[in-house]
């Protein structure tokens, strides 16, 4: 394999890899709760931008070409664990300002307009994260350890793809621990229906609220590893069209299942997005791009026209066989059951 | 839930706590007291004040547009009262959400739409059990360990109580699988893994075939043997004279009869609203 070839094959690796984490970021949201999060980008932005300023250090660094705030040059990984705090901290302003109060539609509209506030406030400011031109000359993380950066060793980018899909790993898990105990099914209980899973003690404004901090820490942390693999960071990179790619994975793949969502992810932004770039051009330089949202239009219509559950639906969940104690069958028959003390 | 639970029916928590109350000298487990509601300029509810005895099935009967099931609302918390005052045990519960009034335990079934449709039937049951560890996003994310035990002590009551109804075999099955009858059972089985201390039953026979309205009938009568409170908001008058006792009758908002039914069916102005209504 020549290094042009790795060059491209870790960049989708990477692509992928960033996109399948807050794709889970933004399934836990929609899939699992119904908060139809259409200003899901956002994240990823605070997120890469939060990463740029700790790793940049002072903007007198570079020769002061670029205006930000708070520039500082933390090791590997405080600015990804601050980006991933950054995350939660914004979907928890988000639930609290759009979740307590609004339902529905208008929750996804006001979403949605956060998002486009942000993206035009970062725009026009040039002091705050140097305008609509973007942060560039992001320091690649680990480079003294691995002797080298992504445009001069194909050994760090092996690396990084490592990384990357260590933190697929870890993402995974703790997508599957929180939908897999007794949490995930109150979650989908607020998603089917919120005045049901209310009138039964669940607190439907908390867990809108908790997805939002949770799935909000995923896609910051996505929006981390991608802006240091990429190196810049504009306005331009988290257009709202962004956060559909994310909805078509999630679409594609299979809501509610985080198997199912990790193929969409594959397939949407890895192989119709990144894909592309295996494949020889044709056309004029605009053709390409455009067919590639038309196809994702496509998808996303066709899916929810003819398989609305994905490629890989959401499970049903069954439970094993259990004795009772002392080994005693189940019956119709009234009994008396011990049942365990409650940890609260 | 330190305290042994009957398997299918009401735990042991729960009667003790009505014990109590009326060995306090609280005969009724809820209490309204002149509540109005108005929605624009139309008063759905209008000084209703009626009380629920412990162990009593009350039943809440009257034409269309009584604002019967505006009462079950806010009973339950779905709707705030623009005036007047609700008290369930003793306690002042009129500005509280359903989510404090279920951890109370006042639970609710609902006329329409109640279900979870894409929860299978035993997953419905287990969401509705009070206080699990495993709802908590640390215990989520540390594991199992935290919360196998109690999840698996619920599965084993869960069952039990799909003995009871005799829907063991659907525990699998997602609600939108199942006939209108069984969803009505499986939301009555779901309130009673709430460890109600009050049920409030909207409409459960609502488009049920005969054969399981027998059923959930029989299920009430039962429960109540049990010791659980229920207000049955229902038209079919057959099934309120069988299973509740008091019957309070509203008609345009307003309470105008309370008795058994065999008063307040001979009361003039109950004829009056059904002719009228």
């Amino acid at each position: 394999m020549s290094n042009s070839d790795i060059y491209l094959l870790t960049t989708l690796l990477v692509y992928t890899g960033v996109a399948m984490i807050a794709s889970w970021g933004l399934d836990l949201q929609i899939g699992e709760t119904n908060v139809l999060n259409f200003g899901f980008i956002l994240f990823e932005a605070i997120g890469a931008y939060v990463t740029a300023i700790l790793s940049l250090g002072p903007d007198t660094a570079n020769g002061g070409v670029q205006q930000y705030v708070f520039g500082a040059a933390l090791p590997f990984p405080v600015p990804w664990l601050v980006a991933t705090a950054a995350g939660a901290v914004l979907g928890l302003f988000m639930g609290l300002l759009t979740l307590r109060r609004l339902r529905g539609d208008y929750e996804a509209v006001v979403m949605l307009v956060m998002a486009l506030v942000a993206f035009y406030a970062v725009s026009a400011d040039t002091s705050l994260l140097n305008g609509s031109e973007g942060l560039s000359l992001i320091p690649a993380p680990f480079q003294g350890l691995v002797g080298g950066g992504p445009n001069t060793s194909m050994t760090y980018r092996w690396v990084y793809v490592a990384v990357v899909a260590f933190v697929c790993l870890l993402a995974f898990f703790v997508v599957r621990r929180i939908t897999s105990a007794p949490l995930g099914r109150a979650l989908r209980a607020v998603r089917e229906n919120d005045a049901v899973a209310m009138s039964l003690g669940k607190d439907a404004v908390r867990l809108r609220i908790l997805v939002q901090v949770v799935g909000g820490a995923l896609g910051a942390l996505a929006g981390a590893m991608l802006v240091q693999w990429v190196g810049a960071w504009a306005p331009g990179s988290w257009t709202y069209p962004e956060t559909f790619t994310l909805f078509a994975a999630i679409i594609v793949g299979g809501r509610a299942n985080a198997s199912g969502v990790a193929l969409g992810a594959i397939i949407v932004p890895g192989i119709i997005l990144e894909g592309v770039i295996f494949l020889p051009s044709i056309g004029p330089s605009y053709l390409t791009p455009a067919l590639q949202w038309v196809l994702i239009g496509v998808l996303i219509i066709g899916f929810m026209w003819f398989r609305p559950q994905g490629i890989i639906p959401e499970r049903r969940r069954r439970f094993p066989a259990l004795a009772l104690p002392g080994g005693v069958e189940q019956s119709g028959a009234i009994q008396l059951v011990d049942v365990e003390p409650r940890r609260s | 839930m330190s305290a042994d639970t009957v398997a299918g029916g009401m735990p042991e928590t729960s009667r003790s706590h009505m014990a109590v109350a009326t060995e306090e000298g609280t005969s009724c487990i809820l209490e309204t007291r002149g509540v109005r509601k108005s929605f624009g300029g139309v008063v759905a509810v209008e000084d209703v004040s009626i009380t629920v005895p412990a162990g009593h099935i009350v039943g809440l009967i009257g034409p269309n547009g009584a604002g019967k099931s505006t009462l079950l609302s806010i009973l339950a918390g779905a709707q705030v009262p623009d005036a007047g005052s609700i008290w369930f045990l003793g306690e002042e519960i009129s500005r509280q959400n359903p989510v404090k009034r279920a951890r109370k335990g006042l639970t609710r079934t609902f006329q329409l739409s109640g279900d979870l449709p894409r929860l299978t039937v035993l997953e419905n049951l287990l969401l509705a059990a009070p206080d699990q560890s495993g709802e908590h996003l640390w215990a989520a994310l540390v594991g199992k360990r935290l919360w196998k035990r109690q999840e698996e002590a619920l599965v084993i009551r869960a069952r039990a109580l799909l003995n009871r109804f005799d829907m063991r075999k659907h525990e699998d099955a997602y609600v939108n699988e199942l006939s209108g009858g069984q969803r009505r059972l499986v939301e009555i089985m779901r309130s009673l893994m709430a460890n109600p201390r009050l049920l409030l039953l909207d409409e459960p026979f609502a488009g049920v075939n005969p054969s399981l309205s027998r059923r959930i009938e029989s299920h009430l009568i039962d429960l109540r043997a049990d010791g659980l409170t229920m207000v049955l908001v229902e038209h079919e008058l057959g099934v309120v004279e069988r299973c509740c006792d008091p019957v309070v009758v509203m008609a345009m908002g307003h309470v105008i009869a309370e008795g058994t039914m065999g008063d307040v069916r001979t009361r003039g102005e109950v004829l009056d609203a059904y002719l009228a209504g």
